[in-house]
């Protein structure tokens, strides 16, 4: 089940890049997925375990034993950790779609180009 | 996680993760009820009403999306899995495939003739509401009497229940103007024949009503088998002109392949182009023309309806013509649904098969589950280690379904393979029976029976395989636990052990007296010598060889070419020839006849019926029957002049009808007649008894007449003194030198004659034969293999007991009585189930009881000779065991 190499869903990327700063738990993936997206991608529960299981499957994340200090820690609550793997592939998921945007610039498909 | 306390939301949350497979809920469940309950109280908190019914839905319709593609994932993965186990233990994989693909083949075999012959409706437009009718006069034993055109014309005329009515009957003339004279067999029938049927010509057309007027020009219908045969299904045949009773008759269309009822016909045409149909005296005479009628029901009318309705006509009729329906005959008009006449010759010898072949699929059955079970006990250690590591229970059920179907499907490949092979042979089979042989195929109820037949099976002994280990897959890690759970299973295989031999048994004794009774039909002696006699089957165009000297001077002229030919011993010429299989159905040419002396009323009452054939002097010598008194015929019992008879009419008389009719009196001098007085015959000899219809049927009452004073040419009959298909080419050449347009039909050695005969006898034995011989080697396998699975088991037990000094003699007589301990139940068992089972069949069976003794004792004798066989190679093994070896195993 190796999605490797095809382009990532934009579900699945924001899930990558929201564990890029840390290790999370679902909910926690769920906010900040809606946050980054501001508000445009909104998954639900079955979405998000759909996707974990699959990033799992693929090794592009892991589950964490060791839980973080948190307050309100919850036992039933799993934290996932993005692996080596995953960082490359959300990388060069980035990369793909700088390109892409570089692409649309030249041909003026993006009226203001900004400087990165 | 208690439910009780927990918020509806949540709850409800939970029965939606429901739809997920296992493993996802096993894995993510906890995790996701948390993460919605987070988000869920974010929303509620935050953002309102709107939201939360939005978030609501995305959740629903999310996991309703991904629950098939999840199980979906699950199922490949448990077929991979599977797939891995079932090359890991090809051995195991391969036999139960075979064992159950055979039990399942052999069921979807007969299955599709059930289905095609008995279950599907007849492939005419509503073919179910098509009957056929009938004049029984049961008092005479006749169950039939026929139709003739007045009759026909009373019934359309009266009936009220019936949407039409047609006629049907059927002659042999003889077609010229194809590659040779042909001698077909023609369907005379109403103009609507076909209408009514619903049957669609593949070619031109069907009949119109001006066809049917007298007068009409003649023209033909081709049966699809005459045009593909006969004219190589030439595409121009519409319009191909022949010559038929020398008149021309011309090709209009084309039938589609259909079962014809009731007999196979190479033409059909219209009534009024027979001659004899037509002829004044048929049109005019209440009796003594016989047709089959066939109607179809009116809308609303039931088959019940149509016999009342029937029955009244013929009450009619028998009050307005006293002197054609005799109250003392019993006579009535009557009606049967088309479907049943079709089938019911074949209903229970199918049936009969069917239930062998259930019971061989049963023994397949518990033989594959035995194996099941035993490769449980090998699988143990891996389901206890998986159950370990966290799968649950339903997750085990749900690999070991996976593992059942895909051998299902399997098997279900293998038992579709086997029927698609034994399909021609079945047709073969089939048409001995039925005319909707020609039906038969493998179609989707068929593929669906295979398929539900295999899953069906399969399932339901792999779960039960399953839920036998997962009982005890809790106490697998606990040494001490298992001996007591293997000696459960060991019951449950025990018990199916016995079953299996239990069924072979009464599937042997099927077939056993399948074989009895087949035997004493062959022992039967047909009164004929049936060895090294060719039977060829001549026709004359009758309106060329309508005078009746001319016919008695080829018959002639046919013995004096043919006797004198190198390998003939003797030859003669009849209308028909005993067990001929053209003549079967019709129960050959029947007479009444009345015996001079006795009074009009006396013949009246008991109106006396025989068979009659006439016959050269040569024929008893040719067929071997022998004279008992009197003399048979001799060259000068012939007319001169046909129209004033020069020597006294004589007739041969066999010896049942000397003894029905004569009662004691010597019958050789008394005189009969078959036409109410007109002319007298006298009786000059008798003759043994012939069974004509075949060894399983009494012989007929049957009168001989001389072909030189009542020429009727149908066979010339030859006693050879080689192999008799070897003069034919002479035999035709002959023939054809005589005149050209003398067709010669079929010929065929008495010997085959007999032989078919007890054709469908002999395959139905066959069949039972070979099922019983399947079920008797699955059940040889199934003990054998069980008892060396029990002996790898106790390899320690038995080393332990050889070496406190157990002779290997002692071990190898335990090992036997241990196997056929289970073989003894198995036989008692299946001889109680045999004594009630075989009395289905007793119909099918010839001079044997269903309780035949010598079947019942030599059953068993052959079951446990093979049961014995098979218990010894384990034990052998076991009385090999090195004690040293065994007890280091551990």
């Amino acid at each position: 089940m190796a999605h490797t190499q095809a382009p990532l869903t934009p579900a699945l990327f924001q899930v990558l890049v929201a564990l890029a700063d840390g290790d999370k738990h679902g909910y926690a993936i769920l906010k900040e997925v809606e946050e980054q997206s501001a508000g445009e991608v909104q998954l639900s529960t079955g979405t998000l375990y759909g996707i974990i299981k699959r990033l799992l499957a693929d090794g592009l994340i892991v589950e964490v034993r060791r839980r973080p200090a948190v307050e309100n820690d919850d036992q039933r609550r799993r934290y996932y950790r993005l692996t080596a793997e995953g960082r490359e592939v959300a990388v060069a998921e980035a990369v793909r779609m700088e390109k892409a945007l570089e692409r649309a610039r030249t041909k003026h498909l993006l009226k203001v180009p900004k400087p990165v | 996680m208690s439910t009780s306390k927990q918020p509806l939301p949540d709850r409800f949350f939970q029965a939606l993760l429901r739809l997920l497979p296992f493993d996802f809920r096993s894995e993510f469940g906890a995790d996701m009820e948390e993460t919605f309950r987070a988000q869920r109280s974010n929303v509620e908190r935050e953002r309102g009403l709107a939201a939360l019914l939005k978030m609501w839905w995305a959740t629903i319709a999310d996991i309703v999306r991904m629950a098939p593609r999840e199980h979906a994932s699950v199922l490949a993965q448990d077929t991979r899995y599977a797939l891995r186990m079932m090359r890991k233990n090809i051995g195991y994989t391969v036999s139960a495939i075979v064992i159950l693909g055979l039990g399942i083949g052999v069921n979807t075999s007969i299955f599709s003739v059930v289905n095609s012959v008995l279950l599907k409706p007849l492939p005419y437009a509503q073919g179910d509401r098509l009957v056929s009718l009938r004049q029984p006069e049961p008092k005479l034993g006749i169950d039939d009497i026929g139709f003739s055109p007045m009759e026909l014309g009373d019934y359309r005329a009266q009936n009220h229940s019936l949407s039409g009515i047609v006629e049907y009957h059927n002659m042999t003339f003889t077609l010229i103007g194809g590659a040779e004279a042909y001698r077909v067999r023609t369907g005379v029938v109403s103009y609507n024949y076909f209408d009514l049927f619903g049957v669609k010509p593949v070619l031109g057309r069907t009949f119109v009503a001006d066809e049917e007027r007298p007068g009409a020009p003649a023209v033909l219908m081709l049966s699809y088998e005459f045009w593909k045969q006969a004219e190589h299904g030439d595409p121009n045949i519409i319009g191909k002109v022949y010559q038929m009773n020398d008149r021309p008759h011309t090709v209009i269309g084309v039938l589609p392949p259909i079962p014809q009822y009731p007999n196979e016909n190479d033409v059909y045409m219209t009534s009024t182009s027979c001659p004899f149909r037509s002829s004044l005296g048929s049109l005019t005479r209440r009796r003594g023309f016989a047709m089959n009628l066939f109607g179809r029901l009116k809308p609303g009318a039931t088959p019940d309806m149509c016999r009342a309705d029937l029955r009244a006509i013929s009450a009619r009729l028998m009050k307005d013509y006293p002197a054609f329906y005799r109250p003392g005959s019993g006579y009535f008009a009557d009606a049967s649904v088309l479907r049943d006449d079709l089938t019911h010759g074949a209903r229970p010898m199918l049936l009969a098969l069917l239930g062998a072949a259930a019971f061989v699929l049963l023994i397949a059955c518990a033989n594959v589950a035995n194996l099941i079970l035993a490769r449980m006990a090998r699988r143990e250690q891996e389901l206890v280690i998986r159950t370990a590591v966290g799968a649950g229970a339903g997750r085990l059920l749900r690999q070991l379904l996976t593992e059942s179907l895909i051998l299902a499907l399997l098997a279900a490949m293998v038992g579709i393979a086997f029927a698609s092979g034994s399909l021609k042979l079945l047709i073969q089979f089939a048409g001995q029976l039925t005319p909707r042989a020609r039906e038969i195929a493998i179609d989707g109820w068929v593929l669906g029976f295979a398929t539900l037949c295999a899953t069906g099976t399969t399932v339901l002994f792999g779960s039960m395989a399953a839920l036998c280990s997962r009982r005890d897959v809790g106490s697998g890690l606990k040494d001490g636990a298992r001996a007591g759970v293997d000696r459960g299973r060991q019951v449950v295989r025990s018990v199916l052990i016995a079953t299996q031999v239990a069924f072979s048994f009464i599937l042997l004794v099927g077939a056993g007296l399948m074989i009895r009774s087949f035997l004493e039909m062959q022992r039967v002696n047909p009164g004929f010598v049936s060895q090294r006699v060719l039977a060829v089957g001549i026709n004359l165009n009758f309106t060329r060889f309508h005078d009746r000297s001319m016919r008695a001077s080829v018959a002639n002229r046919i013995l004096e070419k043919i006797s004198p030919q190198p390998g003939v011993l003797s030859a003669a010429v009849s209308s028909s020839f005993p067990m001929d299989p053209d003549d079967a159905g019709l129960a050959g040419a029947r007479t009444t006849f009345q015996i001079e002396g006795r009074s009009q009323e006396e013949t009246e009452r008991t109106r006396p019926v025989a068979s009659f054939r006439t016959a050269t002097p040569d024929y008893f010598k040719t067929l071997g029957i022998p004279l008992l008194s009197g003399r048979t015929f001799t060259e000068f019992d012939r007319f001169n002049d046909f129209d004033k008879p020069d020597t006294e009419l004589v007739a041969v008389i066999s010896g049942s009808l000397a003894q029905t009719r004569f009662r004691g009196q010597d019958p050789i001098g008394k005189r009969v007649s078959f036409d109410r007085g007109d002319s007298w015959a006298r009786i000059i000899g008798i003759v043994g008894d012939v069974k004509e219809f075949g060894p399983n049927r009494d012989a007929p009452e049957t009168f001989y007449l001389a072909q030189g004073q009542n020429p009727l040419l149908g066979s010339l009959l030859l006693r050879t003194a080689g192999d008799p298909k070897s003069l034919l080419t002479q035999v035709r050449q002959a023939v054809r030198e005589i005149d050209p347009q003398i067709a010669i039909t079929e010929s065929e050695t008495l010997e085959q004659a007999r032989a078919d005969a007890v054709a469908s006898p002999r395959t139905i034995t066959r069949l039972f034969g070979v099922y019983a011989g399947l079920a008797l080697v699955i059940a040889v396998i199934g003990i054998g293999s069980m008892l060396a699975l029990w002996v790898r088991q106790r390899t320690r037990e038995i080393g332990i007991r050889m070496a406190l000094g157990a002779s290997p003699g002692a071990i190898l007589g335990g090992v036997i009585r241990q196997g056929m301990l289970l073989v003894v139940f198995g036989l008692a068992a299946g001889a109680a189930g045999a004594v009630a089972v075989t009395r289905l069949i007793k119909t099918l069976l010839f001079q044997v009881e269903p309780t035949d003794t010598y079947t019942f004792a030599l059953v068993p004798a052959l079951l446990l000779a093979a049961a014995l066989l098979a218990c010894y190679v384990p034990a052998k093994r076991a009385a090999r065991i090195d004690p040293q070896a065994a007890l280091r195993a551990e």
